[in-house]
């Protein structure tokens, strides 16, 4: 593992307290998106932590406004105490979820790899759909998914069939396995084919071992036993890795859910070791370059952008490597935008009695955004992309698209 | 000219003169109920809350274990609200306690106590945290938690209704006599010094660990003993039924779950004065350790708080002390006993059977009043008003959002995030003139009583005494003051862990932040200082 060799960012973390280490310094509240922006929310502390010390009792399920919690886990990064604040709240939704029983909404969000593969499948037809005011209509009345929000457009030739038919690059000093998730194998097959040109310019031997959704979609969509499923397939595959393969993700909150949520969050058997050797692509790449093997022949990418930390990034505990790295470009013009949530947190920002909100959650970052006024807005985070440019009307890439320019594969 | 009159006046504000207030009231008897703290302030608000079955009595004190079973049935009629249907576990985890069980099967059988015994296994089915140590397991469903500030405020408040009035921080320091009978007595306002005499027809001395010092003023003994216990406050339930160990009680062999808590006890210990409770380190890690030989989870819950009651145990003249006196109950007619007429003492007894001792004392002196009208208090429930003192368990329910699409309400503001309480819970008490301090506001509404003890709450009731009773800031301020510094005396026995880290942001948030000790230090000393209240928590 790459770990042994430059050490991790993140091996400081301390072990997630018990709930009883809450000390209501009320530190959660002060940076909860959407305690924030409404005032119908009670905010992490209350939901979390103060709650919880009533879900053992047999009359009073604290259930209520759970739902709103958009699971941006911003709380449990700033926790002092490092209280498992999300857990509480998504064990509780599930909960309650699994006693009332799930909406139909629940059910398809928490299958998005399921839609993700039927709408690659028929892509043109579902793409056209997806536009179609009357089709948005109905989906708004059935499936409670808001008209106004932009969907992502599916392609036919998913990332997973691509790869396997290229010539296939063995002779390498390393080999990863790239966790690509849904979104690269359905929508966007470009950042995929860009992580494997960057790692392979680097001398790095890429595998793709066959894979399952991550789970998240699952996870917040009050369907932990679905997302347990996943992530034990998941699990399972990753295990027969050689013990010298490192796991890229290139998704902030796939990787995530790899790295800690399979272990904490699903308590999923064998996560530990599987998590240990997962790594953010960008994390990835600048550990490389710490260890004196990223290769800086860089041409010049002449260009202005705003990088924005997606919140699960955040949440990794490995500062912004993507800032670091892209500033190795000769020509990048690069400054983060610190304007906090972008309001979709994944299907959050999706649902029709949500989608206002995380318009609004968004707001301070589209202003900032459209003052700004740069080429593009750069997010590990593909919903984050999304709403950046559904929300402010701005372009916005992976900050891999602007390192494989600077190596000449845009 | 006493400055008042009335027909009977009750001395003390626990769970005894309360139902006392009460009991005189229903029988159309006007009354007067005296405390020289707050009510629940002494004795009753410093119980572990255990509701009892009897299985602790009914191998040694098989009298108070048939009076416990009795009583705890009836209040499960009338005190629905106050008490929480957990059960009980009886559990034995040595050698000696596994000789007490023929004994304690024995004792449940003459106390006539349900008692049921199950398996280690299906035990543990039902209780994921009993302990390893657990060899066998005794069901008592009649165990339980009663709260003891709901049941004195709730008796308090019955009696009001029927016209009895309760003055708090009001200390008898004399009578009114003519010749042998008593006519009054008089009272002095422990915290502005105001004297006033109340006339009336018969006195009932009801203040328990404190009776003696009442009788004192009257030149007549009544010998109480005061036993002290220690509890341990642990921040959640930690059970889901109180757990007892099944042996001769004795020390930290009690976890009661109350409301939000769970609450370990206790200790029997002489003391030589009611008001003299120190709290030893090595008596906390008692509880601490002894807890944990029954239940999971004990030992690495997070302690809030310890505090001391104590026990008004009346001594009949055995040679018995501390656990081994009897927890029954006597009646002092002290105009048969030391001709002093209309003077009556009710000492000894518990929280679970304040019922029978009202009764049994009210009757004394309605019979010498000449009033036949029989007790109800058997049947009548304290709730005989629907929007009775509310119930902390029922809160969390109760605190549901609205639909964001069903228009935006903005969410009702908590005043104590820890223990879910509104301002609605709030509110009234402030309009009550026998609430004078924070600290009052607290054994009413549980504010201040979760993990933060009062850290958050605390600025927000300040803020109420300016909105409410239109205080000025600096007395409000003071006030905020009193109330940190009684949460500190608990906290501070349990300085470890989560707790201290808790301190930390107290101090940080009031010392740091708002500079109070600052605040407090420019401020020009009060006009009457309040005085040491002793019945304080």
């Amino acid at each position: 593992m790459i770990t042994d060799e430059v050490g991790t960012f993140s091996d400081t973390v301390e072990e997630a307290a018990p709930v009883e280490a809450c000390t209501k310094c009320t530190a959660c509240n002060t940076v909860c998106p959407v305690a924030r922006s409404t005032e119908i929310f009670r905010g992490p502390k209350f939901l979390g932590p103060e709650s919880e010390r009533y879900r053992s009792q047999p009359e009073a399920a604290v259930t209520a406004g759970l739902d709103l919690c958009s699971g941006c886990k911003l709380c449990e990064v700033t926790c002092p105490s490092q209280v498992s604040i999300q857990e509480y709240i998504r064990r509780a939704q599930n909960k309650g979820a699994a006693e009332k029983g799930r909406t139909l909404r629940d059910w398809v969000l928490g299958h998005t790899r399921l839609l993700s593969r039927f709408g690659s499948m028929t892509a043109p037809l579902a793409n056209l759909g997806n536009r179609n005011p009357l089709v948005r209509w109905a989906m708004e009345r059935v499936l409670g998914i808001h008209h106004k929000r932009p969907l992502p457009r599916y392609q036919w030739l998913t990332f997973e069939r691509w790869f396997t038919r290229r010539p296939h690059n063995k002779t390498a000093r390393r080999t990863v396995a790239y966790f690509y998730g849904c979104w690269v194998n359905y929508n966007e097959r470009r950042l995929g084919e860009q992580v494997v040109a960057i790692l392979e310019r680097n001398g790095i031997e890429v595998i793709v071992p066959k894979q399952q959704c991550c789970g998240i979609p699952a996870v917040v969509n009050a369907n932990m036993d679905l997302a347990r499923k996943y992530g034990g397939e998941n699990v399972r595959r990753l295990s027969g890795l050689p013990a010298d393969v490192d796991i890229i993700a290139s998704s902030t909150s796939c990787g995530l859910m790899l790295k800690h949520d399979y272990a904490h969050l699903l308590d999923i058997p064998g996560a530990e070791q599987v998590g240990a050797r997962v790594y953010d692509i960008c994390e990835y790449l600048w550990m490389l370059h710490e260890a004196g093997e990223l290769n800086l022949d860089f041409q010049p990418v002449s260009t202005r952008l705003l990088y924005h930390a997606p919140c699960h990034l955040k949440s990794h505990g490995i500062g912004y490597p993507a800032m670091r790295l892209l500033r190795l470009i000769p020509g990048v013009q690069l400054e983060e935008v610190d304007e906090g949530c972008c309001g979709i947190s994944g299907t959050f920002g999706v649902k029709v009695e949500k989608y206002d909100l995380s318009m609004k959650i968004g707001s301070r970052l589209f202003a900032a955004v459209k003052a700004a006024g740069t080429d593009a807005v750069l997010a590990d985070c593909e919903t984050c992309r999304m709403q950046v440019e559904h929300g402010a009307g701005a372009h916005s890439a992976h900050p891999i698209d602007i390192l494989a320019r600077a190596y000449g594969h845009g | 000219m006493p400055d008042t009159t009335t027909g009977v006046v009750v001395i003390g504000g626990g769970s005894t003169g309360a139902g006392v207030l009460r009991d005189l009231s229903m029988r159309g008897i006007e009354a007067v109920l005296v405390e020289k703290g707050d009510l629940a302030s002494g004795t009753t608000g410093r119980s572990h809350g255990l509701l009892h079955s009897g299985g602790r009595y009914c191998v040694n004190d098989l009298a108070a274990a048939i009076e416990c079973v009795e009583e705890g049935r009836i209040l499960r009629r009338i005190a629905r609200t106050t008490i929480e249907d957990t059960g009980g576990y009886f559990v034995s985890v040595s050698e000696e306690d596994l000789a007490w069980e023929p004994r304690f099967v024995e004792g449940c059988a003459k106390a006539g106590i349900t008692c049921e015994r199950i398996s280690v296994e299906e035990a543990r089915r039902r209780e994921p945290a009993l302990s390893q140590h657990v060899r066998t397991v005794f069901w008592i469903p009649e165990d339980g938690h009663l709260d003891p500030f709901y049941l004195v405020m709730g008796n308090v408040e019955s009696a009001r209704r029927r016209g009895a009035q309760a003055r708090t921080y009001t200390e008898v320091t004399g009578f009114i006599r003519d010749g042998n009978q008593l006519t009054g007595v008089l009272t002095r306002d422990t915290m502005t010094g105001e004297e006033t005499s109340i006339g009336c027809k018969a006195v009932i001395n009801a203040t328990g660990a404190w009776a003696g010092f009442v009788a004192r003023l009257l030149d007549v003994e009544v010998k109480v003993v005061p036993v002290k216990g220690v509890m341990v406050v642990l921040s959640h339930r930690v059970a889901h039924a109180t757990i007892n160990r099944c042996h001769k009680p004795g020390d930290g062999d009690i976890i009661v779950p109350a409301l939000s808590v769970a609450i370990l006890g206790t200790t029997a210990v002489k003391v030589p004065h009611p008001e003299v409770l120190p709290i030893e380190w090595d008596e906390v890690r008692h509880m601490i350790e002894e807890g944990s030989l029954m239940a999971d989870g004990v030992s690495t819950a997070r302690a809030m708080r310890a505090y001391a009651g104590v026990r008004p145990l009346y001594d009949l003249g055995a040679e018995a002390e501390g656990r081994e006196m009897s927890r029954n109950f006597a009646v002092i007619d002290h105009e048969q006993r030391d001709g002093i007429a209309g003077f009556t003492s009710i000492v000894g007894g518990k929280v679970t059977t304040y019922r029978l001792m009202a009764e049994r004392v009210t009757d004394l002196v309605a019979r010498r009043l000449g009033v036949t009208t029989p007790c109800t208090t058997a049947e009548v429930p304290l709730n005989d008003r629907d929007d009775e003192l509310d119930q902390l368990r029922h809160r969390p329910a109760q605190l549901g959002v609205p639909k964001p699409h069903g228009g935006e309400r903005p969410l009702q503001p908590l005043v104590c995030e820890c223990e879910l309480v509104r301002p609605q819970d709030v509110t009234p008490w402030f309009e009550d003139a026998a609430v004078r301090t924070l600290e009052d506001i607290r054994r009413r509404t549980r504010t201040g009583m979760g993990p933060c003890q009062a850290a958050i709450c605390s600025y927000r009731l300040a803020g109420r005494l300016v909105t409410d009773r239109h205080q000025d800031g600096p007395t409000a301020t003071r006030a905020m003051a009193e109330l940190l510094e009684t949460r500190w005396r608990g906290v501070r026995h349990v300085f470890w862990g989560s707790q201290l880290r808790q301190a930390q942001v107290t101090t940080g948030l009031h010392l740091e932040l708002f500079n109070l000790d600052r605040q407090l230090m420019l401020q020009a000393e009060p006009a009457a200082a309040p005085e040491a209240v002793g019945a304080r928590q």
